[in-house]
């Protein structure tokens, strides 16, 4: 634990030879280490609740310590005698089912537990308080962080260890020689300083896939007009710097560069059209975030800029359409208030929320601690907390009337529209036959009512229930295509018994509700109101990083536009390299500080400080662009290296997690760039930018599954109708938190439900199988294969292309000839085999269990989209030569060399 | 401070995200043994059966009872309820939902009770066949949880955390033990097929790598997803595929040496394909016998459902795999419980007390645990429904229907109590956290040292630390 003050006892000794009134060795590691051991890891369970003390043990004094607890008595403590008492061998972890403390991850260091016994055979002096104060501020070492105060003053007085502020301080920056890279001063000197050599650079093949992938989320020679790996080649060839410059610019300027930096950036903000939970209710106009956030990246929008809006953009003082649609993201959590829940409850759960979704975001800090007790490692009390939470306390969501924006993509409104309609209208025929049914048999109930009294099937009851459930729920969801955004604004809180259709801004905010009373909640219970409290943010990141103050308004005041200002500020320590750090992250799939949303005590430390620091100066005199900050890290030697060492042994040994970048680390594709690649290279995918999400093919049994929501069943997932509908980008499918794309999840895209500061790689089994069999991967290498026989006639041609498409290079001989012999075999085969057009029928029998009678019963959904459900490239529409192809396609979309980038 | 996580390290591709083939073969503790081992020299096939400490069960079969069962018409009768039937109920407190306010009464069980067994069990006489097994039970009427919504008491009760996102008390338990079978995943799940609300993140993997999720294993089509290729694919030609796919693979891998995860994505390709064989044995029930079959009711409308699950679940851990959980529902009788719950009991009682039976027959009952209980109990009073009233229940997070048997527990006991009415649960009353800690330590692992470090902190089932509940084991 690092922010113990490390004071060995040799230095203890140092003083003893002092005066008589010189405090004595043992009360002075008291003072210095145990007093904070007891409070930190034993003082909560064994006396802080006087209610429920453990195993009857009080640690708060010598005199209750002496007396001991239930199972262990007097010999607890048994002063001068240290290794027979027992509350040195506790943390020893000797006694099984009394180590102490319980969990492992807090248990005490060798060190920690000698100072135990040490101050044990001294005698267990236990000094009073002045003493101690004295003796700390005499002795200790480390260093007190100003706060806005802990719970106790043990806490507002406790030291830290000075590596473990490094986030709060002002940027230190260095000078860096005018003729130098400023990413490779600083890296290669730490490779000097480990000896270790740095790997040569990239070859021009890897480099072009890793830009491309890297600014796009695209493989190179698959979009036209971009250049193409050879012609990066031959540029590379003649001025690598002037290649890669020029490349990296090409790049920035497409718009796909703003789809992948969104979709990294909407990872952190948890981005989902669904609200989650019991009814995971559509969000019909969250669309039109995730929209904002492609435009800001593609627009370069200065990063203080969309900090703002993303905060405060409707307090704004140039409030417009765009800065309040960015508003949406306060509310990308999931969130719901149902008639079983209490609005109270659900209210603190968003307020928590918000708090700890900001903190991670913007400033680095998982908040989340703090909200039962002061923050046990970072320097950020309960109150920040609170304060910080009382930003939020006059937040409100609404669905507010905002224009469409000239350039917000409108085309899928109209097949988004038709298709609710009509699902809307099957419904309504199905209820209004129903009801005819129901008005016929229908008897009336008396006294206690028994299944069947009322004349009524309870399966007809169920699915009346359930069919009134949908059309609420598709009437909702029709508002996607109105100009309305997602969004909030600052009043009074309304009491809601439920929220389950749009919710609009009260003419006087201050009319109605309350307004809240902001205070501390002791342990995090909503109904515990302690200490009042004001808006507010993280003092510790003021007080070390000498940040200019002003205060934040109270009452009707503009109290996130306050906040936003206050991350936005030049002088906020965390700011820049919070963001800093996340752009390096994505492209070298590690942070310099390890941990992207966490730059607290227990974050990884940042492995290259300086030029951290160094980054996050020149970001802010870069005008906060993120486009400039992209060119500058990308044009760096260290990240045009190759993966491959030509000394791995002695990188292992020195370098064992890979920390200083003498090689470029391989990634796998993300789950959204293996499925847009795969687009891209079959000419499928339809470049357009933004609008209503789309809802692609899925797993055609996971689509038409049944799944619960409350009182009822959700309707059947229909992809739209058309390919170019279908085939967009990944970022813009429908984000439904109930029903994940299985394709997605199999490949590592973190749920919706947390902010992922990174992506993990797992390889599994299932991820073959898929790739392998999935309809969604045969259909792409049957596209494939038709787009190379359409475009090259010479078998040699089409299996060099197909190559180069999706690999990037020419095939070898070896490679040429195993490919043609497969393609031989395999069209030899389809020669002699038939195949059927699919069908698709526009109505699915489900089943489900009827609550009345816990019995199934089956009902009919009509799915209209089936209706003019134009399938992709089927077999039925090629032949053999095309479906032999196919099957080497498919082999080549499932390559290590496809799915990694060197 | 130095925070990994034993099985995860994030700089480099490390090997260990890559062992891998559907499931975790080797769990975290497991793992850090083994690699011990490697690094001592020693032989490294596998790790050792003790975790943290001796373990009472080695795997897990985890029946969710989906929708809220009531305790009051299962197995804790409150004959007080017929007492005070249709009187007028009154309930107060702050955290008033919908649903508990407007006119209410009391509603008795319409259920007959028996006592069961040597133990005398109180059971729901419904449950004919279940009532010959209470010898081998321990009823548990002292757990809470926090919430009366679905899908947050789902996730509470599968996760340790009402709002979801963390990983179910199954990948925990992967995660710490691992699977004993390198072709399946350690963490299978047999759902219903319509999934419970709150959907798959009530199997998730939370914050682990992937592998940890509950793989489910579905009722109807194909039982893991594209586990075969369109029909018009033949096994022959999907083997010829491979092996230009492992062709190309191994020719691009000579070119880079030490890439491991690309060794590893290579051989994931060769354990699918063996999957695709050994998932459909394990589905295909053929070498069952008739009498197997007979007894978990398969071949029965009513139970065949769930009798398939439940013969499926044993011969799951037979093969190695460490945790499965079967859903049943829904259980959420508002109405007509005893239409509703009459059913749903019948659907499960035959299969619940064939798989007891089974394991018990076979050995494996005292090294399996298996547990029962839904996301929350039922209130012992009702609101008005649609103008009359009827016997049904409102949820009640305050008190629940659980059940335990084998791996370590106390078989023939009922522990812990309700008040008279059974609104509450007095005695020996426990939070859903200490029945995770206690199903944990019965496996041999301790909550407390059974952590992940994610966001800032080092997780754990419980949240924030829980303790055993020691009454419930043997």
């Amino acid at each position: 634990m690092r922010i113990f003050v490390f004071f060995s006892l040799s230095l203890a000794f140092g003083f003893s030879a002092f005066a008589a009134d010189e405090p004595s060795v043992g009360e002075k590691l008291f003072a210095l280490q145990i007093k904070k051991i007891f409070l930190d890891k034993c003082v909560s369970c064994h006396g802080a609740d006087q209610t429920e003390i453990a195993g009857g043990l009080d640690m708060r004094t010598r005199e209750a310590l002496l007396k001991g607890g239930e199972t262990y008595g007097t010999e607890v403590l048994i002063p001068h005698n240290g290794r027979k008492s027992f509350l040195y061998v506790a943390t020893t972890r000797a006694e099984p089912g009394y180590e102490m403390p319980p969990k492992e991850a807090e248990q005490l260091t060798t060190e920690e537990q000698n100072w135990i016994r040490q101050w044990i055979d001294l005698g267990s002096p236990w000094p009073s308080v002045k003493m101690v104060e004295h003796i700390q501020n005499l002795y200790a070492q480390g260093k007190t962080v100003a706060t806005t105060g802990g719970l106790a003053d043990e806490w507002t007085n406790r030291r830290y260890q000075s590596e473990d502020l490094w986030a709060y301080r002002p940027l230190q920056v260095e000078q860096v020689p005018a003729s130098a890279h400023p990413v490779d001063w600083f890296i290669d000197r730490k490779l000097q300083q480990m000896e270790l050599t740095a790997a040569p650079a990239a070859n021009a093949r890897d480099l072009a896939r890793r830009l491309s992938f890297g600014l796009t989320g695209l493989p190179p020679n698959t979009q036209s007009g971009w250049p193409t790996v050879s012609e990066f080649s031959a540029a590379y060839e003649r001025d690598p710097d002037k290649a890669v410059t020029n490349y990296v610019a090409d790049l920035l300027a497409t718009r796909q560069y703003g789809e992948q930096f969104a979709r990294q950036w909407l990872d952190v903000a948890r981005y989902a059209d669904t609200a989650g939970f019991a009814n995971d209710y559509a969000r019909p106009n969250a669309w039109r975030y995730r929209d904002y956030v492609v435009r800001a990246f593609n627009q370069d929008k200065p990063y203080t800029q969309f900090v703002q809006e993303q905060i405060a953009g409707d307090e704004l003082e140039s409030a417009t359409s765009e800065s309040r649609i960015a508003t949406g993201f306060l509310r990308m959590g999931p969130w719901e208030q149902t008639g079983m829940s209490v609005f109270r409850v659900t209210r603190q759960q968003w307020l928590d929320d918000i708090t700890d979704s900001v903190g991670q975001t913007f400033l680095a800090h998982s908040l989340q601690c703090a909200k039962c007790h002061d923050h046990k490692f970072d320097p950020i009390p309960t109150r920040d907390y609170y304060r910080m939470m009382a930003v939020f306390s006059t937040t409100q969501f609404a669905e507010i009337d905002t224009p469409f924006l000239p350039n917000e993509n409108k085309t899928g409104f109209k097949q988004a529209s038709k298709w609710i309609q009509n699902k809307i209208a099957a419904y309504a025929n199905q209820r209004d036959s129903l009801n005819q049914k129901i008005a016929k048999l229908k008897k009336s109930e008396n006294g206690v009512a028994q299944i069947g009294d009322n004349g009524l099937d309870p399966g007809d009851e169920n699915s009346l229930a359930r069919i009134k459930k949908n059309i609420a729920r598709h009437t909702w969801e029709r508002e996607k295509t109105e100009p309305i955004a997602y969004s909030v604004y600052t009043g009074n809180t309304i009491q809601r018994v439920k929220v389950n259709s749009r919710v609009v801004v009260p003419a006087n905010p201050w009319n109605k509700g309350n307004l809240e009373k902001d205070t501390i909640l002791t342990g995090g219970d909503a109904y515990a109101a302690g200490d009042p409290v004001t808006p507010g943010a993280l003092s510790a990141a003021e007080s070390l990083g000498q940040m200019s103050m002003s205060p934040f308004p109270t009452e009707k005041g503009q109290r996130r536009l306050a906040l936003a200002n206050w991350i936005t500020s030049e002088s906020n320590p965390l700011t820049a390299r919070v963001m800093v750090n996340r752009v390096w992250s994505w492209h070298f799939g590690q942070g310099i500080a390890g941990n992207p949303n966490n730059f607290g005590g227990t974050g990884k430390p940042p492995s290259h400080p300086e030029l951290l620091d160094y980054l996050a100066n020149w970001f802010i005199n870069n005008g906060w662009s993120v486009k400039k900050l992209n060119s500058l890290i990308l044009t760096s030697r260290a990240y045009r290296r190759s993966t491959q060492h030509h000394d791995l042994q002695t990188l292992l040994k020195k370098d064992p997690n890979q920390g200083f970048y003498a090689a470029f680390h391989p990634r796998r594709l993300t789950a959204e760039e293996f499925r847009d690649a795969m687009l891209a290279v079959s000419t499928e995918l339809n470049p357009a930018v933004g609008g209503v999400p789309c809802r692609p093919d899925i797993n055609s049994e996971v689509a038409m599954q049944p799944r619960q929501i409350m009182g009822g069943t959700a309707s059947v997932y229909e992809p739209d109708p058309l390919p170019e509908q279908r085939n967009r980008r990944s970022i813009y499918t429908e984000k439904i938190r109930g029903l994940r794309d299985p394709f997605m999840e199999l490949f590592n895209q973190p749920g919706p439900d947390r902010s992922c500061e990174l992506r993990e790689t797992s390889t599994v089994a299932p991820q073959a199988l898929t790739l392998m069999n999935a309809d969604e991967v045969q259909d792409r290498s049957l596209a494939f294969a038709a787009r190379l026989i359409r475009e090259h006639e010479t078998d040699l041609a089409i299996i060099q292309e197909a190559f180069r498409i999706a690999l990037g290079r020419q095939p070898t001989a070896a490679e040429l000839g195993q490919c043609m012999t497969h393609w031989k075999s395999c069209t030899k085969r389809e020669l002699s085999t038939h195949h059927e057009p699919p069908h698709y029928p526009t109505e699915i029998v489900r089943t489900v269990m009827a609550e009345k009678t816990g019995e199934p019963y089956n009902f009919v959904e009509f799915m209209p989209n089936f209706e003019s459900y134009v399938p992709d490239l089927q077999p039925s529409q090629t032949d053999p030569r095309t479906r032999g192809l196919a099957q080497v396609c498919l082999v080549i979309l499932n390559l290590n060399e496809f799915a990694y980038l060197d | 401070m130095q925070i990994t996580n034993r099985q995860h390290l994030h700089a480099t591709p490390d090997r260990r995200d890559f062992l891998y083939g559907l499931g975790a073969s080797l769990g975290s503790v497991a793992l850090s043994s083994l690699l011990q081992a490697e690094e001592d020299g020693s032989p490294s096939n596998r790790a050792t059966e003790t975790v943290h400490h001796p373990a009472r069960a080695k795997r897990c079969i985890f029946l969710m009872l989906e929708g809220g069962p009531s305790h009051l018409d299962t197995f804790d009768p409150k004959p007080e309820l017929n007492q005070r039937h249709l009187q007028e109920f009154t309930r107060s407190g702050k955290q008033q939902s919908a649903m508990s306010s407007g006119k209410r009464y009391f509603v008795k069980s319409p259920f007959d009770f028996i006592k069961a067994g040597e133990c005398g069990a109180d059971i729901n006489s419904t449950f004919e066949h279940l009532q010959t097994c209470v010898d081998d039970i321990c009823f548990y009427r002292g757990a809470f949880v926090e919430s009366v919504n679905h899908p947050t008491a789902c996730y509470h009760v599968n996760t340790g955390n009402r709002f979801g996102g963390d990983p179910a008390l199954g990948a925990w338990v992967t995660y710490g033990l691992g699977t004993d079978n390198n072709n399946l995943p350690g963490f299978v799940v047999l759902p219903r097929t319509s999934y419970p609300q709150g959907g798959a993140a009530n199997w998730s993997n939370g914050f682990f790598p992937a592998q940890y999720q509950g793989t489910p294993l579905r009722p109807e089509g194909s039982p893991i997803l594209d586990l075969n290729p369109p029909a018009r694919i033949t096994r022959e030609r999907q083997r010829d595929n491979l092996d230009l796919l492992a062709a190309l693979n191994r020719a691009h891998l000579a070119q880079r040496p030490g890439r491991s995860d690309l060794e590893a994505r290579l051989n994931s390709y060769e354990l699918a394909y063996r999957m695709q064989t050994e998932v459909p044995d394990i589905l295909d029930l053929e070498g069952e016998s008739a009498a197997t079959l007979q007894m978990y009711g398969i071949g029965q409308t009513k139970t065949e459902p769930f009798g398939r699950k439940c013969l499926l679940a044993r011969r799951l851990i037979e093969k190695g795999v460490r945790f499965v959980q079967i859903y049943s529902g829904n259980w959420d009788s508002h109405d007509y419980i005893q239409r509703a719950h009459g059913s749903l009991i019948r659907a499960v009682d035959q299969p619940i007390a064939a798989l007891l039976k089974d394991l018990k027959q076979r050995g494996l009952l005292k090294d399996t645990l298996v547990v029962c209980c839904g996301e929350f109990g039922r209130t012992p009073d009702n609101g008005q429904r649609s103008g009359g009233k009827s016997y049904g229940r409102d949820h009640n997070a305050d008190a629940m229907a659980m059940w335990f048997a084998g791996g370590g527990t106390k078989a023939g006991h009922t522990i812990g109590a309700t008040d008279e009415i059974g609104a509450k649960a007095v005695e020996c009353r426990h939070h859903i956290r200490d029945v995770h800690v206690t199903l944990l330590h019965l496996l041999g692992l301790d909550d407390n040292r059974l952590t992940y470090y994610h966001a800032g902190r080092f997780k754990q089932l419980s949240q924030f630390g829980g303790q055993v509940i020691n009454e419930l084991i043997s």
